[in-house]
């Protein structure tokens, strides 16, 4: 401490005497094997997996039990096997003998127990509520517990690193130690992470051996690229079409999703417990949020609005292995959508352009926060066309979520969610959720669509738990996409874009989940230089 | 202020007493040092409860909800039991109130907390970034303060002459520019365009903190400190123009005048020493807007300082850690306000003088 505090006078009285002199030394271009990356995605907390860290991306310090590979399939990563009893209440896993920590001390089954027995009671953003307790039954075996059938369960193997049991303790996540491809060196907290090759990784050492990763503003990095001190950076779809010398334009598809909410009851006047409106009557009727989904021209989106870096969205999960195919539908329709108002009892009597039924107006606010400039320029888009059908949408920005909390079970909202666990159609579309938080905020129910997910989650294996989820998306008479009860009208998935060193290949990327930046890093490890 | 002014600086002889004047001095000295650091004790403790409960009652009303805030896009994946979890481990299941009284015997007993969104003990998240700011501040302040007052000085010296409009024109427009935008303006043109400082932190990326050599640092310094002196000098220089015009036209430098004096000569020898008591006060009074000016230019820089900390405890609604930083930057502002006060005596006997009389320091 008083070593720095010389330091900082010394600094001080240095700058004072040359303050005005000029003559400035260049920064030494980086040697090939030291890799520049300015992807966000610092993690204020620490890298400590119990607390959420490597939820997304690598969590490049430890390693997990499984993980999913360019294709989003689920692989073994410290798991040799890994087996749900026939109750579907208990995972038995075994890990491989090789795995060794950072600092050289061999990963055993104690660590992984521990690793989920601590993590359950932690608070911190891993969910381990339908997990009981983990139990180790050999040095290299585990059992891990459940209090109820859950096949999302899986999810946790891929995401959750293991800890070691004997280096963990306050302050671990400034001083991780674990398993993964990669150790830290220093992390200069709001500046930079410096990660080096971890020697005791089991698996095939990376190309890259060392990697220094700015934690820089998106403004500062975008700036550092071009005067060419990094090797990717990730940008705002607004600025993708820039050019940078030396850098080539990567987009990723991602499931990182924007979408409109409908509240699916009508206004009865009654209140949640906090006393927010539920139910809104216009788009309680399925005619009403059919027709906006079969009208949106979500290409013109995507272009418009997303500068060509997005697909257009009609599910929450495109492109996953859960994902049911039949969510697409033909959009862009006008005449279909006019038919489907039409049929539903809405006409425009009046001739003011927008239609009516039994004296309603087809009328309702999309709200967006207004901090996000990309989900209101979609609400915007959004409105202007859905005039062409009869239909008044009013625009509205809210300053903060808690303004949208409030009024989140009464208009639209442009909600953006998208994730690599299919949990979140549990809780997106289950009555069971329905104005719980932000979950199923439009209090959609279908008994049908109950069932499907039910039996998604309670199946006897995540294989097997696949078809339900499609199934509750559609089941080819009902469902909770477009076809079906369309209690959302999903606009647009995002692209997510990096400028990426020519020289650097970074292979085949997964389609990623929410979180622009540090997604890019799941397969790191295969990471060259050409 | 209002002390110095237009009449010469004569000394007031000292009242009639029996004892040597120096032994005299000797005791109103040790004693008035000790009453002047009790009553300044006294008025910080004040000072810093109230503002500790101000803020507290501000944070409580801010419409941020710090588990909102820290779940984000995961909260398709946090269950409602998860998410009572995380507020429990926070402590935010009890009453404010109760929150309070908490906070507060703990403070009492010097814990401050744990930082929610750092996941650690508060006085470790701002000493380890303070020591980074502290740089930045102290060269910033330093540097806007002496160019400030050479600048002011000048510019007084030569009223409504060439040099005046000059510095009177550039102070105006540096009032009037934020220092983010000239800090983003900087950065465009001497990192981007011409690549002669670096483009952010507080050493070359890739450098590890205890390898970055002094000239590093330094040279990571540059732009960020630049853009808080560019813009603090704004003040300082006009505060300093209008006091040495004051000065060059009052009686005594006229007296000077008169005996042959030029005008150069009187600025030194005369008017110098009235003007540095203002120029002193402001610049320490000013110590309150150079931790906010730097809150923004560390934004712009990416400079790993205290200002980037508090930015997110506000956003994300970390009330110990944004408590703990209102508690240090208030101590931090009252400690240069004091030393304001120390100096004075030092630069204008007068103001001792006084303070023994009526016994205020």
């Amino acid at each position: 401490m008083s070593r720095k505090l010389l330091q900082n006078l010394c600094i001080l009285l240095f700058s004072i005497f040359f303050v005005c002199s000029g003559g400035f030394a260049v920064a030494k271009t980086p040697p090939p094997d030291t890799l520049m990356l300015a992807i966000k995605g610092e993690p204020s907390e620490g890298y400590d997996p119990i607390l959420g860290w490597g939820r997304y991306g690598n969590p490049l310090f430890q390693s997990t039990l499984l993980k999913r590979d360019e294709q989003v399939q689920i692989v073994p990563a410290l798991a040799t096997t890994y087996k749900l009893s026939d109750d579907g209440l208990c995972w038995t896993v075994s890990i491989r003998k090789d795995a060794k920590f950072s600092d050289g001390i061999p990963l055993t089954a104690e660590d992984v127990a521990f690793t989920f027995n601590t993590a359950k009671n932690s608070g911190g953003k891993v969910d381990l509520n339908h997990m009981d307790y983990a139990e180790t039954t050999g040095k290299y075996t585990v059992k891990i517990h459940l209090v109820e059938r859950d096949t999302t369960f899986i999810h946790r193997f891929t995401t959750l690193g293991i800890v070691p049991r004997h280096a963990y303790g306050e302050g671990y996540g400034r001083n991780p130690i674990g398993s993964g491809p990669y150790k830290l060196v220093e992390w200069t907290e709001g500046q930079q992470m410096i990660a080096e090759v971890n020697p005791y990784y089991y698996g095939k050492a990376p190309f890259f051996k060392r990697i220094v990763f700015l934690f820089t503003n998106e403004d500062t990095s975008f700036a550092a690229a071009k005067a060419g001190k990094v090797h990717m950076v990730v940008v705002p779809q607004s600025l993708a079409n820039q050019h940078i010398p030396n850098m080539v334009m990567r987009a990723v598809k991602s499931v990182d999703n924007r979408g409109l909410m409908f509240p699916t009851v009508p206004d009865t006047g009654k209140k949640t417990a906090e006393g927010y409106p539920i139910g809104n009557t216009v788009t309680a009727d399925p005619a009403i949020r059919k027709a906006v989904n079969i009208a949106l021209n979500r290409k013109a989106l995507v272009e418009g609005v997303l500068e060509g870096y997005g697909r257009p969205a009609y599910g929450v999960c495109d492109g996953l292995p859960w994902d049911n195919p039949a969510n697409v539908i033909q959009d862009n329709d006008i005449k279909g959508a006019i038919k489907l108002l039409e049929e539903g009892g809405w006409h425009d009597t009046d001739n003011d352009g927008i239609r009516e039924k039994d004296g309603l107006k087809a009328e309702f606010t999309i709200v967006y926060p207004a901090t996000r400039s990309i989900r209101q320029y979609l609400a915007l888009a959004c409105a202007d066309m859905l005039k062409k059908i009869g239909i008044k949408a009013n625009i509205e920005g809210k300053n903060s979520f808690n303004d949208i909390k409030k009024i989140k079970h009464r208009d639209v909202i442009v909600f953006g969610w998208g994730s690599h666990d299919p949990i979140e159609l549990y809780h997106l579309y289950s009555s069971k959720y329905a104005g719980v938080g932000y979950n199923n905020p439009g209090f959609y129910k279908n008994p049908v669509v109950d069932a499907n997910l039910e039996k998604a989650l309670t199946a006897s294996s995540f294989e097997e738990s696949l078809r339900y989820w499609k199934a509750a998306q559609w089941d080819g008479k009902t469902g909770l996409n477009a076809r079906g009860d369309a209690p959302w009208a999903w606009l647009v998935n995002l692209d997510h874009t990096y400028f990426v060193h020519k020289n650097l290949n970074i292979g085949t990327s997964q389609v990623e989940p929410h979180g622009h930046g540090w997604p890019i890093t799941a397969n790191i490890e295969k990471w060259t230089w050409q | 202020m209002d002390m110095v002014g237009q009449s010469p600086p004569t000394l007031k002889s000292g009242h009639g007493n029996k004892r040597s004047p120096e032994i005299k001095q000797i005791i109103m000295e040790s004693s008035s040092i000790t009453h002047f650091f009790i009553h300044k004790t006294l008025r910080l403790g004040l000072t810093l409860a109230l503002v500790s409960m101000l803020a507290f009652t501000l944070v409580s009303l801010s419409p941020i909800d710090p588990v909102t805030a820290y779940i984000g896009m995961d909260r398709m994946q946090i269950s409602p039991e998860q998410e009572s979890k995380i507020i429990a481990r926070w402590g935010l299941d009890k009453a404010p109130l109760e929150r309070f009284f908490i906070w507060c015997k703990n403070v009492a007993q010097g814990d401050l907390g744990v930082s929610m969104i750092f996941n650690e003990p508060v006085t470790e998240v701002i000493s380890k970034r303070f020591l980074t700011s502290l740089n930045l501040m102290a060269l910033a302040w330093f540097v806007s303060g002496i160019l400030g007052f050479i600048l002011g000085v000048l510019a007084g010296m030569r009223h409504n002459s060439l040099l005046d409009r000059g510095i009177r024109l550039y102070a105006y427009i540096m009032a009037s520019t934020p220092s983010f935008w000239m800090g983003m303006v900087l950065l465009s043109i001497f990192s981007v365009s011409l690549g002669w400082t670096p483009i952010c932190g507080a050493y070359p990326p890739g450098t590890i903190d205890t390898d970055a050599t002094l000239w590093q640092r330094f040279h990571h310094l540059l732009l960020p400190a630049a853009t808080l002196s560019l813009v603090g000098v704004a003040q300082i220089a006009l505060h300093t123009r209008e006091k040495m015009i004051d000065a060059m036209n009052s009686d005594y430098a006229l007296f000077a005048a008169s005996q042959g004096e030029s005008r150069t000569g009187i600025a030194i020898h005369h008017a110098l020493r009235n003007v540095a008591l203002p120029a002193i006060t402001l610049q320490f009074a000013s110590l309150g807007e150079l931790f906010g000016g730097s809150i923004l230019a560390e934004q712009v820089f990416s400079y790993p300082g205290l200002g980037k900390a508090t930015v997110e405890a506000g956003i994300r609604g970390d009330v110990p850690l944004l408590l703990g930083i209102t508690l240090f930057s208030a101590v931090f502002v009252f400690c240069g306000n004091a030393i304001a006060d120390l100096l004075y005596s030092t630069f204008d006997p007068r103001i001792k003088q006084n303070c023994e009389e009526q016994h205020l320091c």
